[in-house]
């Protein structure tokens, strides 16, 4: 049974059609009729399809007649296409035997396309250079089929060229994933060992695993256990998505599909964890099981203080379905009760917030996002810092987190890069040419740095043709510092934040400026300061609103006058009452701005 | 509809949207002067007087405003008031005010307007400056309105009315000093001075905005003989009719009504530019208005609302009307009306409101409904105009909501009603509580039973207004 199973991924930078071949392939094997497609099928999420990314794999099961009349099954697992989602990328590769790359051939490998080709490479897995969108006029396939070799070393004589748009080149992909991709080894007879490589809430059915199953085989009324968090379940029920939810009798080894066994809350179905039978379990774990911790931190609060349980309700909701972000009530003396909430990377906090701010209709005022601080204190202790303004007066040593950055670029544009690698502190480590005219440089960069504006100017220094991926390598000691900023004396603890010492004096003259622009006018003057310790470093203020009036009221249109003065009180909706200064949101943020 | 004869507006309103030149800082509606435009538009101001003249009482106010109506020809003041006369009764002590322009009074027109019954006139002096008064697009200068007081108070008009303007680019100090001054010499029993607000789509804000010098008019604006002002010969208006105005004509060749542009400024030449000059710095316009109160006090004049200044007797019952929330009826285009909670307004479009208005429809665009929030809101911001403040020991501006509520009684809305009578109550209670802070630092006091804003709120009403919104949790 098991070798007529494929099971496969398609990975590929963001925006080079992997959603829209993944269509075509459901498509093609009549897993949906044309008319039953609505574009993208996978990228079920409103926000995945505004934003053109996958945050959530997925799994389908076609079925496939191939030229040598045989009926395959082939696994078709989804994997999300952004960086911070690395380690959700790298549970659904190990669940497959191969892999489609896809390229742009117009243009050519980018980041993401080398870092996901690198982890399929990892897991052994088959991988089938796919050239896509051949049919742009800008195409050059020949081109990125060397580029592909340069970069990954994979022979790409027998790249398949292909138009996901198109439709052109289905078959031979369908053909290429029956004939190249090893069906699945495993034994059916050994102990249950499945791979959990997602899972999610569902209203009705509780919690949802996606697995891969590796040896044995799983069925309703069958105990297993999670080995990672050794907890303990009945099955209910087994199945696959073929892509409608359908249940099965069994799951035996080689085969993709779903387990639904009771489990309330994602937090006990860690993705890369086993499941096992629980009166026979198996020797070993899957291996690349990591409990995977947050990197980004903000502070989220509620712009009206009544809104703090909906909050606590919302960030609980959204946490059913996605355990990798977390939340701990925190409060703030400037901002009253809020969450300390960690995130994956930028995307994934973004991604938060817009959900909790359009799904639950809240308005939510978020603090600068900061990485996490491991500092060590004179008695050897160790903390974690995530918020800035925690950091102990005294301590031992400070590291931040610093990350191995892949950056691709045209060569044209290597100069004003290397500049910017060098102004976030960054060390490199390789140099390397792809090709006549592209350049991969890696960089050690401290993530604090990478964190704010780097990403924008990147783009903008290249005209949007360079492309970045990085990968977490560790805690490094750095020479840093608490910047605090004062308004009209008391210290905003949700302004405060942790900077390299060489960039402090001109982080905080940059800081207090943004400041003062930012602040509106309010009925006494306002006086803004940047510190490090009790030093202050610089001053800025805000004059009094001095003036402020309707002149003329009279010609009988008292509506205009009326919406004049509830625009102004819509304006102070998005506010943050800090003592008796009212602050805008983008206050919290000004830090993003200082370069 | 049915109504209530006790409780019909008595005030009118009369929007007259023509203007010689449009003024620099102007974003009202209005267009270019054209005697035909203007008699079809009497005609159709006609028309809608009559549509309404069953809403009225007997009229306490007629304001005519604008625009310009001062250069309304005499023989459409006699049409206006004939029409007026013929449809309504006006009260033994009617208000009757016409806004006028400086550049447009001589002694026939006045001797007209006096004949027909009007009694207060509201000049549109704005400065005594004449290069401010160019940089505001003004037609007329500092002589011509002195000249124009001395022809109204010849005529036996002492009940007139000034209009001065700070804050007006290039202004100083000393000049607004001698524009206040030379106001109060002329002895008006009303004066109101007004900041000048830029509103954007103006060509002021655009030259400011844009940071050129200004460049001054191309054309001389002194009028010492205004030409569309025709005498009992009819000269004048053969002179008009000769002389091409200078400005496009409204009319296109087959007499239809267009919309014509007005020649805002002038294309810079060669000596036209002034100087740069920029608006008054923020303190400066500060101390012009609190200095134009001090003064106004010492000559007598009564500060009663931001904006507006009297002789003890004279307050403007027309504008009272509007802060204390009372109905009126608008007519013209552009004109609000506000009866029976409903405030409403006329298309600005001159072609659609003379069209509608023949086949006998009002050309009403807008009608909103006032929520309990919406009145409450109106309350605020309304009495806290006028320095009297808002009565919170007797509620009197419950009162204002039982005489609607009789009206609204007859349209089965008394739901509504009701529920404004409990936001107000809970509200009205909670005032004193909402507005505590606001006196402690001084922006707001409460003198014997009325809120009010201090010198140190007054400057800066519309945060203070919005701060006691969101203390009494009105949205």
């Amino acid at each position: 049974m098991a070798k007529n199973i494929r099971n496969f991924s398609i990975i590929a930078h963001i925006d080079h059609g992997k959603s829209t071949l993944a269509d075509r392939l459901l498509e093609y094997t009549g897993a949906l009729s044309a008319r039953e497609m609505t574009e993208q099928v996978l990228d079920s999420m409103d926000l995945e399809r505004e934003r053109g990314i996958t945050i959530k794999a997925h799994a389908v099961r076609l079925l496939y007649k191939a030229d040598d009349g045989n009926n395959y099954i082939l696994n078709l697992i989804d994997t999300p296409g952004h960086v911070d989602f690395s380690y959700e990328v790298s549970r659904s590769l190990a669940s497959c035997d191969g892999a489609l790359l896809v390229v742009d051939a117009s243009q050519g490998v980018e980041a993401q396309t080398l870092a996901n080709a690198y982890l399929a490479l990892e897991h052994n897995l088959e991988i089938i250079p796919v050239i896509n969108k051949i049919d742009l006029p800008s195409a050059d396939p020949e081109k990125t089929k060397r580029q592909i070799e340069d970069a990954i070393g994979i022979d790409c004589s027998d790249a398949i060229l292909a138009s996901a748009k198109e439709g052109i080149g289905t078959r031979e992909i369908l053909d290429a994933i029956v004939k190249k991709i090893p069906s699945p080894a495993g034994d059916d007879n050994k102990p249950l060992k499945a791979l959990i490589f997602d899972s999610w809430f569902d209203n009705y059915q509780g919690i949802i695993i996606l697995v891969r199953v590796f040896d044995g085989k799983v069925m309703a009324g069958k105990k297993i256990k999670l080995m990672a968090t050794e907890g303990v379940y009945e099955v209910s029920q087994v199945g696959i998505f073929s892509p409608k939810m359908e249940p099965i009798s069994e799951l035996s080894s080689g085969e993709v599909g779903y387990i639904i066994s009771g489990i309330k809350s994602v937090t006990d179905t860690k993705i890369g964890d086993t499941i096992t039978d629980a009166d026979n379990p198996a020797q070993e774990p899957c291996p690349g099981y990591k409990d995977i911790k947050p990197m980004v931190f903000c502070g989220l609060y509620p712009t009206q203080s009544h809104q703090y349980e909906n909050l606590r309700d919302a960030l609980n909701k959204l946490r059913l379905n996605d355990s990798s972000f977390n939340y701990e009530p925190e409060t703030s003396l400037a901002l009253g009760s809020g969450f300390r909430c960690g995130f994956l990377g930028l995307l994934h906090m973004e991604i938060i917030k817009e959900r909790l701010e359009r799904e639950f209709d809240l308005s939510l005022l978020s603090t600068a996002p900061t990485v996490v601080y491991r500092v060590t204190k004179t008695g050897g202790d160790i903390l974690y810092i995530e918020n800035p303004a925690l950091l102990p007066e005294k301590y031992e040593m400070i590291e931040e987190p610093f990350v191995v950055a892949t950056i691709f670029m045209p060569k044209d544009f290597i100069g004003p890069i290397l500049d910017l690698c060098q102004e976030k502190r960054g060390f490199q480590k390789s140099f390397t040419f792809i090709g006549k005219d592209r350049i991969k440089v890696e960089y050690e960069l401290p993530l604090n740095e990478i964190l704010w504006d780097f990403y924008d100017r990147l783009k903008s220094l290249s005209k949007g043709y360079a492309s970045m991926d990085y990968d977490f390598i560790g805690f490094r000691e750095s020479n840093l510092v608490k910047l605090n900023i004062l308004i009209n004396g008391e210290v905003v603890d949700a302004l405060s934040l942790i900077v390299h010492k060489d960039k402090a004096y001109y982080k905080g003259r940059e800081l207090t400026e943004k400041l003062r622009e930012i602040i509106q006018r309010q009925m006494f003057e306002v006086v803004i300061q940047a510190a490090i310790g009790n030093k202050i470093i610089s001053r800025e203020s805000v004059r009094a609103l001095r003036k402020d009036v309707i002149a003329k009221c009279y010609g009988g249109d008292i509506t205009r006058k009326r919406k004049l003065l509830e625009k102004q009180k819509e304006g102070k909706k998005r506010m943050k009452q800090v003592g008796k200064i009212e602050l805008p949101q983008e206050a919290f943020l000004a830090v993003l701005k200082v370069k | 509809m049915e109504q209530s004869p006790l409780f019909m507006p008595n005030l009118l309103y009369i929007h007259i949207p023509f203007c010689i030149q449009k003024c620099t800082y102007c974003d009202f509606f209005s267009m270019p002067y054209d005697e035909s435009v203007a008699k079809t538009y009497i005609d159709a101001l006609y028309q809608e007087l009559y549509l309404k003249k069953d809403f009225y009482t007997t009229l306490k106010t007629i304001y005519t405003g604008g625009g310009t109506p001062s250069l309304l020809p005499d023989e459409c003041f006699k049409q206006l008031f004939i029409c007026l006369k013929d449809n309504f009764s006006f009260s033994s002590d009617i208000e009757i005010t016409v806004e006028a322009n400086p550049g447009t009074i001589n002694e026939s027109k006045i001797n007209t307007v006096l004949s027909l019954g009007v009694n207060r006139l509201s000049i549109g002096i704005q400065s005594f400056n004449n290069d401010e008064l160019k940089t505001l697009g003004r037609i007329h200068s500092s002589e011509d309105a002195s000249r124009s007081i001395e022809i109204i108070k010849k005529e036996g008009i002492n009940n007139f009315s000034v209009d001065l303007m700070y804050g007006v680019p290039g202004q100083a100090i000393e000049s607004w000093h001698n524009s206040i001054s030379t106001a109060v010499e002329l002895s008006p029993t009303h004066i109101s001075t007004y900041e000048l607000t830029l509103e954007e789509n103006t060509p002021l804000y655009k030259l400011l905005k844009s940071n050129k010098p200004v460049p001054q008019h191309k054309r001389e604006i002194s009028y010492t003989s205004p030409p569309l002002m025709g005498g009992d010969k009819g000269e004048g208006e053969n002179e008009y009719k000769k002389s091409p105005p200078p400005y496009p004509s409204p009319i296109d060749g087959d007499g239809n009504i267009i919309n014509g542009k007005f020649p805002t400024l002038a294309k810079g030449g060669k000596g036209e530019f002034a100087n740069k000059i920029k608006l008054p710095d923020e303190e400066l316009i500060i101390e012009m208005y609190n200095h134009a109160i001090d003064y106004f006090a010492s000559c007598g004049y009564e500060h009663y609302e931001i904006s507006n200044f009297a002789l003890p007797g004279f307050r403007c019952v027309h504008n009272l009307n509007y802060w204390d929330r009372g109905e009126y009826i608008g007519v013209g285009a552009g004109a609000h009306s506000f009866i029976n909670g409903i405030r409403s307004k006329n298309t600005e479009d001159i072609n659609r409101y003379i069209q509608d208005l023949n086949s006998g429809i009002i050309p009403e665009i807008e009608s909103i409904k006032l929520t309990p929030t919406d009145t409450l809101k109106e309350i605020i911001f309304l009495k806290l105009r006028k320095t009297e403040g808002i009565n919170i020991n007797t509620l009197s501006d419950i009162t204002v909501s039982r005489n609607q509520s009789c009206h609204s009684a007859l349209d089965a809305e008394s739901s509504f009603f009701t529920s404004l009578d409990s936001c107000f109550r809970r509200n009205d209670i909670n005032i004193l509580q909402a507005s505590r802070e606001l006196v402690d630092e001084g922006y707001l006091e409460i003198e014997r039973g009325y809120l009010r804003l201090t010198r140190k709120g007054i400057v800066i009403s519309n945060t203070i207004i919005v701060k006691l919104f969101e203390r009494l949790g009105i949205d």
